[in-house]
């Protein structure tokens, strides 16, 4: 087996200085002529809930590209666990310990939820598929070891009832929550969520920032999102960067960003 | 009212009349079936994995029988040979992904198709420049693949079986079984799946697409070799075989691109079809029926079910 | 037989061989050590874990039991103390419950969504030291209760998942008090002697029940009381240790604490617990349970999947399912019962079992049910018969908290859609002057909790129990529950009124979507009727009837015709039923309006508030006893949905009913 990603324990580094797991340096991002990101810096401590907020069109989901590889920026160093990069693909974020979901649900439609988050253990498994095709052996075995886990993720997130539903026909919001779990598979170090909780109703809102502290705080993860309910963000996030138009406007505790004035004024009139 | 006899009755009573005869109709039906299966199954596996309809698969038919006769004619052994043109496939799938596919990643699919086409002109060269361009019998011996002839006598008649029929179809079923476990009892046909679904999703659970698309090539090439070999046995190995390979065309129409069940049935419903229309109906119609029976059946499911037997249904959203 | 005065009596309860001696059985902590012994490698328990069952064998289960006990002994829990146990249904629950009755200490189940509030008024009445509680989120409510309830010492957690960094006094984990109990010396044999010391009149359990009205009540119910409610069923229905339950229900209920509990402890067989209460229907289906028990609305809860899922189903599949459900209504249930049937109805109803009730049965986990009960309220006789229809022995049975379940029950082939069936052994059952339900068993209950008052009001000195309900034993000799007995009224010249009971009757035709019975201290009964606009809407509809609003449909007199020979058909049913026949509706009207929740006039849950009611339409009611009125103008003010207010008008036609002969003698000859 090779080194698995083991989730930090939390807690006791809580208290001392704070460990970075990614910072982002003067990182540029433009497609043609638009600049979708202009020199933006910020990092991301290890443990932390990081979230990022601004109004539509600031760049938001961009970042989360930028972070797990789909878009290479112009300008700009990316460290990720005290490495540095100017561009990452997916595939290699992946293996790093980077996961994430997506703003308008991803998933695998024509499979069960279980075949989904299964998926996310692909990079985990690594017996030759001759014997997993004779479901036999050492395969047979590595199988079942990564069904427990997966059992485990879909024990943590209750939905147990939706193992065998193929998640075309999942609610919109048990299918962010199977995205979720898709995401937790891969036990990540670093979790991206680009507005978990977009078009959920309130009932639904609480369970999902439930498990998000939940997952932070079990398993240590360190979570970057974008959302756009502030009470949510508020509520969860250790730290909160504002982008507007690209830029970075603010930076900092959630208290400390809602009252910048920046701020402020580029939430206004913008309709929520 | 003789047109409606000869079309409504008289077929029925020949095959009642003459049962071991229509037993022979159908078996030899049923092994066209299976091979027309086969030559719908390496379709399929591309579309499923990169959307893309690879019209290169018939010619990699040709180019997977002709490497392995043109081998064997240099003198190596059969044997050897043989593990040399699976060799010859994976480099091919390799290859495709390298210089192809990967430098045509996100571009639409109309694009790939052409590429496909491209492709397959290349094949056509390469394939005639290698091994020349005329007809080779298949080492169906040397392979050990059976011959000869098992009678029946049903009925008070007889039936005819080739051995060479039967070792197609055990060989055809081994490997849809195997396609079958590969893609839903693997890690692999499970990233495979996830895919065909959404290349995004796939990338950020940190599957390669690279890999999955040398994987599938590999696997059509495999599926290529086996109906070459299959198909070259019984007739000669030749660049005529690929119009065959056409036929897996109505066969998709049929089942559905994306599903493998439907490669399935829609051979076995054209390889049945065109034998029995062309043995019963074809008197009245001239013969050569076995030619374009495939491509009116086609032409009526695109009018009624356009997306075939078991493709996935064509939702529009408002 | 003699039914005159409405007094019956179960059969006589007789031990089998293969019962267990209830003299020296007589509490469940005994029976436990009894199946560990005589079952022990059989399961007792299974529970669906990372979608994997877990078993527990009755020798698993005694370790568990026993390790928990001691535990909760070394922290102090003696005779007598009350436990609360609040969770979904989980082994380690009833484990709990068991290792509190096992040290004679008193569990005290309750209802796991109940608010920190209501939760605390039950934990203070009872005067709670314990609970065994399953998760974080019921630790988080009882440390709210503890804020000002302090007698609370110990709080026991199942789930640890969020709990691991809480340190809090008297809060810890069930394998923290198991691993005390089993550091605890020679507590093999101190467990075992507190058991000995159990007695069948020890309180067994204390079930709350949450009254319709006040404060719920705290039912005290013996060990004897519960095993003999066992015993009892276990005769009626040949229960056997190869049976299987699954326990979905809250485990406060009394229904969920027999037949997951005391039944198993007493037949021995195997109860499971689902992985999740979303699972319960593919639970059920894996386990392949044998015995169920449900309250109406899951088995109506099915039957409306059902209908969802047939709306999506192809037009083949539609016609199938509709024409094998019509010939399961023609002879499914003559096949259940084994009437004769003629040999091509059972070869349709063989194909239809193989093509539409067997996946049906299979899809709501009911294959294999062997008995199926439904109990706590009145069933819809359709929705009775579609199970009885596809071959599933759905029964009924009338029970209450105060009798330990068990008052009457259907015996197999005595099955009557509007009966609940005969006494339970060892019950008897009288109707009192007032037309209430009587009954008296060996499952009674000793007193409700800490409340004397509604004791005295509800037992009586020689052992009699109220049951609040109205009913009647009809002519087969099967009670036939009408009404809540507060509610039922008299005419004035004394006939009997049960205004539910006639209101239901209305409502069970599906273009009456809402009724209002009116008669207690009155001449004659009369109703107010709301019609169902989906139905009659489908009807205009296909009538080519048009109309603007609710009002003007209501007011259609075709409409009124159609819902005359509704009313026609109620009296005709009420003219054979000797106590009702008396209370026929003589007049009814059809309202100008829907009676609506925003207007206070019916609950959200839809059960009309009769003293608004009244008022609102007080003019209304007049004209219905005038018999000179045939119309009546009224207007009232509605609450719309945007939440204006203003006023509808309406001009009411009244309509006169013929009443059905009451043919008294025939009474009396059904009598004799």
């Amino acid at each position: 087996m090779n080194v698995a990603v083991k989730p930090a324990d939390t807690g006791s580094d809580r208290a001392n200085a704070p460990e970075v797991m990614l910072d982002i340096r003067n990182v540029s991002l433009s497609f043609g002529g638009v600049h979708a990101i202009k020199d933006v810096s910020f990092n991301i401590h290890k443990g932390e809930i990081r979230a990022i907020i601004g109004p539509n069109g600031a760049g938001k989901t961009s970042m989360l590209n930028v972070i797990n590889g789909f878009y290479h920026p112009q300008v700009g160093e990316i460290t990720f666990k005290g490495e540095t990069r100017t561009q990452m693909r997916p595939y290699v974020a992946a293996t790093q310990g980077i996961a994430r979901t997506f703003q308008n649900v991803a998933l695998f439609r024509g499979m069960s939820t279980l075949d989904n988050i299964m998926s996310g253990r692909t990079l985990k498994m690594h017996k030759n598929f001759f014997w997993q095709m004779l479901r036999f052996g050492p395969a047979m075995q590595e199988e079942v070891e990564h069904r427990e886990r997966v059992e485990e993720i879909i024990d943590f997130l209750e939905i147990q009832h939706i193992r065998r539903t193929p998640v075309g026909r999942l609610p919109y919001g048990l299918q962010k929550r199977v995205e979720l779990a898709r995401a937790l598979a891969m036990e990540p170090e670093l979790l991206l969520l680009d507005e978990p909780m977009a078009g959920m109703n309130l009932e639904e809102k609480e369970d999902m920032s439930r498990f998000i502290l939940d997952v932070n705080d079990q398993f240590g993860t360190t979570i970057a999102l974008i959302e756009h309910d502030m009470g949510v963000v508020m509520d969860l996030s250790t730290r909160v960067v504002v982008l507007d138009h690209g830029e970075k406007i603010a930076d900092g505790t959630p208290a400390e960003v809602s009252s910048n004035q920046d701020v402020i004024d580029a939430y206004l009139g913008v309709a929520h | 009212m003789d047109i409606l006899y000869n079309i409504l009755i008289d077929p029925f009573v020949q095959m009642g009349s003459a049962p071991d005869f229509f037993l022979q109709v159908l078996w030899s039906g049923f092994v066209a079936g299976t091979l027309y299966s086969l030559i719908a199954l390496g379709f399929v596996l591309i579309f499923k994995a990169s959307g893309v309809f690879n019209f290169a698969q018939g010619i990699m038919v040709v180019f997977a029988a002709l490497t392995l006769v043109g081998l064997y004619q240099a003198g190596v052994p059969a044997w050897l040979a043989l593990i040399l043109t699976i060799g010859a496939m994976f480099a091919l799938a390799w290859l495709v992904e390298r210089i192809v596919l990967r430098n045509l990643v996100n571009q639409e699919e109309i694009i790939l198709f052409m590429a496909t086409i491209g492709l397959n002109y290349f094949l056509i060269g390469f394939g005639e420049y290698v091994f020349g361009g005329e007809p080779k019998p298949m080492i169906a011996a040397e392979l050990g693949l059976p011959t000869g002839s098992t009678t029946f006598e049903p009925f008070g008649g007889i039936v005819i079986i080739e051995h060479l029929d039967v070792a197609a179809v055990v060989m055809a079923i081994i490997l849809v079984t195997a396609l079958a476990i590969f893609f839903n009892k693997t890690r692999i046909g499970r990233a495979l799946r996830a895919v065909a679904d959404d290349h995004q999703a796939a990338l950020s659970v940190g599957i390669s697409l690279n890999q999955i698309w040398v994987i599938v090539w590999f696997a059509a090439g495999i599926v290529a070799l086996a109906t070459g070999i299959m198909w070259g046995a019984k007739s000669d190995v030749s660049f005529a075989l690929q119009i065959v390979a056409l036929k897996a065309l109505p066969v998709l129409i049929i089942g559905g691109f994306t599903s493998i069940p439907g490669a399935i049935i829609g051979g076995l419903v054209i390889g049945f079809g065109e034998k029995l229309f062309e043995i019963y109906w074809g008197g009245l119609l001239g013969s050569g029926v076995e030619g374009w029976f495939a491509y009116v059946i086609a032409l009526i499911f695109l009018l009624f079910r356009p997306q075939g037997l078991f493709g996935e249904k064509i939702i529009e959203r408002i | 037989m003699r039914l005159a005065e409405g007094r019956l009596s179960g059969w006589k309860q007789e031990m089998t061989a293969e019962a267990h001696d209830a003299s020296v059985h007589d509490t469940i902590p005994k029976l436990l050590l009894r199946n560990a012994k005589v079952r022990g490698a059989r399961p007792a328990m299974r529970e669906k874990d990372l979608g994997i069952w877990q078993t527990w064998s009755w020798a698993d289960t005694l370790t568990e039991i026993r390790d928990l006990a001691l535990g909760l002994r070394a922290l102090g829990l003696k005779r007598g103390d009350r436990v609360a146990i609040v969770g979904d249904n989980r082994p380690r629950l009833y484990w709990a419950i068991c290792s509190a009755q096992s040290l004679g200490a008193i569990p005290v189940p309750v209802y796991q969504d109940s608010v920190a509030e209501e939760m605390g008024y039950v934990l203070d009445h009872a005067g709670v030291k314990f609970a065994v509680v399953e998760n974080q989120e019921q630790v988080d409510k009882l440390l709210e209760i503890r804020e000002t309830y302090k007698d609370l010492k110990e709080i026991v957690f199942d789930e640890e998942r969020g709990l691991q960094n809480y340190d809090v006094d008297g809060v810890r984990s069930y394998e923290a008090v198991q691993q005390l109990g089993r550091d605890s010396d020679d507590g093999e044999d101190v467990w075992r002697g507190e058991i000995a010391e159990g007695k069948a009149d020890d309180t067994a359990i204390i079930l709350y029940t949450s009254g319709t009205t006040g404060r719920p009540k705290g039912v005290v119910l013996t060990q004897g009381a519960c095993v003999w409610a066992a015993d009892t069923a276990e005769q009626f229905d040949s229960l056997t240790e190869n049976d299987e339950v699954i326990a979905y229900l809250p485990m406060a209920w009394v229904g969920d604490h027999i037949f997951s509990y005391a039944q198993s402890y007493v037949s021995g067989y195997c109860v499971n617990c689902p992985e999740s209460p979303e699972t319960v229907i593919d639970d059920r289906r894996e386990v392949g349970t044998t015995y169920a028990f449900a309250p109406p609305r899951i088995y109506e809860n099915l039957i409306t999947h059902t209908t969802v899922a047939m709306e999506d189903a192809s037009a083949i599949k539609k016609k199938m399912f509709e024409y094998f459900l019509g010939v399961a209504r023609e002879y499914g249930e003559d096949i259940l019962n084994g009437k004769p049937v003629p040999l091509m109805a059972r070869l349709k109803y063989w194909l239809g079992n193989l093509m539409v009730y067997g996946p049906l049965k299979n899809r709501y986990g009911l294959s294999k049910v062997r008995i199926g009960y439904t109990a706590g309220e009145a069933i819809g006789p359709e929705i009775f018969k579609y199970y009885r229809a596809l071959g599933i022995n759905l029964k009924q049975l009338y029970g209450q908290t105060e009798a330990a379940v068990y008052i009457t029950g259907q015996p197999d082939g005595e099955i009557y859609a509007d009966t609940v069936g005969t006494p339970m052994g060892g019950v008897e059952i009288e109707i009192a002057d007032s037309g209430e339900v009587m009954y008296r068993s060996p499952g009674i209950f000793t007193e409700y909790y800490k409340n004397k008052e509604a004791t005295r009001d509800t037992k009586t000195s020689d052992g009699w129990v109220h049951s609040g309900d109205a009913g009647f034993i009809d002519d087969k000799g099967h009670l036939k529950i009408i009404d809540r007995a507060k509610d039922v009224g008299h005419l004035n010249d004394g006939t009997l009124f049960p205004p539910k009971y006639i209101e239901n009757k209305l409502k069970f035709f599906p273009n009456i979507k809402e009724a209002v019975a009116f008669g207690d201290g009155r001449d004659s009964v009369t109703a107010f009727i709301n019609i169902d606009l989906t139905s009659v809407g489908s009807w205009a509809e296909r009538n080519n009837v048009v109309y603007a609003s609710y009002q003007e449909l209501a007011g259609n007199p075709d409409v009124y015709k159609m819902i005359e020979d509704h009313v026609d058909a109620v009296n005709l049913e009420l003219s054979q039923e000797e106590r009702v026949a008396g209370a026929q509706i003589s007049r009814f009207l059809i309202l100008h309006k829907e009676l609506d929740p925003d207007d206070g006039e019916i609950t959200r849950t839809a059960k009309v508030r009769r003293s608004l009611v009244n008022e609102r339409y007080a003019v209304l009611i007049d004209a219905l006893y005038d018999p000179s009125k045939k119309r009546q103008k009224i207007k009232t003010e509605v609450t719309f949905e945007d939440g204006r207010r203003g006023d509808i008008e309406g001009d009411v036609e009244i309509r006169d009913m013929k009443l059905h002969a009451i043919d008294r003698a025939s009474f009396k000859e059904a009598a004799e």
